[in-house]
């Protein structure tokens, strides 16, 4: 390994029970997928599928990529650009009418 | 006299940014990581803007989507990161048997990943006539899929380059390890960027009423 903050990182054994994990979470995301088109969840089956999605999202760059166990130098910069992304495209796609704003 | 030398060529293999005392190359490639979070997110806005819009001619893409092959490609590129932190891990242990089984496992299941896109095109063009010209939402599925599959298929080409490395010199320096880290990076992006794809473009899309 090319530095010593690497010292921390899992074990093979607990990569191995994060990839578990991930394959329940991705297994759950196709039952709710079906579950919705049987008996309709409404903006539930949304709400439920993008959790789910964060969740790996959120696992695979915390622990396989290691940036919990990195400098928050890089933290800063990579979940920088991902709310940047995120919150420019959001508004986008709202004033393009595919996001809906409900209310008022 | 040596040791300045040895301290020397160490600061040459892994330069360091005065300011973040984070390796050069590694800010580098976590900064260009970042980048790639605006170039996806505008083929996914692209594609979100289009999917339900009726008035198109042609089948659209949440039509014909195939979900449970779909699901096992999905499942396929998640245990590639596995078996990439796990090339990552041996590397870190010296293991150079294990590093280089992990790394073509890796390529060998992005190829896989590659393999069944190739087939998903296919089975759109040739069984349902979806082509990339069909509409805009088809034209936005193959691109925002296929920038995608490119990415995949340069890791793929990245992962093999360094079992290649390995196999002929016996293993991977110091210097080759970090480019492993990197590499590794890179493939667990894009790991995550096919798990927002997943969701948002296959599970959540649907066609217009």
């Amino acid at each position: 390994m090319s530095s010593p903050e690497h010292i921390h990182h899992p074990s093979p054994a607990q990569y191995w029970k994060i990839a578990v994990v991930l394959a329940v979470l991705t297994a759950v995301e196709v039952a709710i997928y079906y579950i919705h088109r049987d008996f309709d969840l409404g903006h539930f089956n949304t709400v439920l599928l993008l959790l789910l999605a964060a969740l790996k999202f959120v696992i695979v760059i915390g622990w396989y990529m290691h940036l919990r166990f990195e400098k928050s130098t890089l933290s800063r910069f990579f979940t920088g650009g991902f709310i940047l992304a995120s919150a420019l495209y959001t508004i986008v796609l709202t004033a393009l009418g595919v996001i809906a704003i409900r209310g008022g | 006299m040596t040791e300045l030398t040895h301290e020397a060529s160490l600061e040459h293999a892994h330069p360091e940014h005065e300011g973040t005392g984070v390796d050069d190359r590694k800010l580098g490639m976590w900064l260009f990581l970042s980048s790639e979070f605006l170039f996806f997110g505008a083929l996914i806005s692209n594609y979100l803007l289009y999917s339900n819009r009726a008035g198109f001619p042609g089948v659209y893409p949440a039509e014909i989507y195939d979900i449970p092959f779909t699901s096992v490609s999905s499942f396929v590129l998640l245990m590639s990161s596995l078996t990439m932190v796990l090339a990552h891990n041996a590397q870190s242990r010296q293991d150079v048997n294990g590093t280089r089984t992990w790394l073509f496992a890796t390529a060998a299941l992005g190829a896989i990943f590659l393999g069944g896109q190739v087939f998903e095109f296919t089975e759109f063009i040739v069984n349902f006539d979806m082509k990339l010209s069909t509409n805009p939402a088809a034209s936005a599925f193959y691109v925002l899929t296929g920038f995608h599959g490119t990415h995949v298929a340069i890791g793929v080409i990245m992962l093999l380059s360094l079992w290649g490395i390995s196999r002929r010199r016996g293993g991977l320096s110091d210097k080759q390890g970090l480019n492993l880290e990197l590499v590794g990076l890179y493939w667990h992006f894009v790991d995550i960027i096919w798990i927002v794809i997943f969701t948002v473009v296959y599970l959540l899309s649907v066609p217009p009423a």
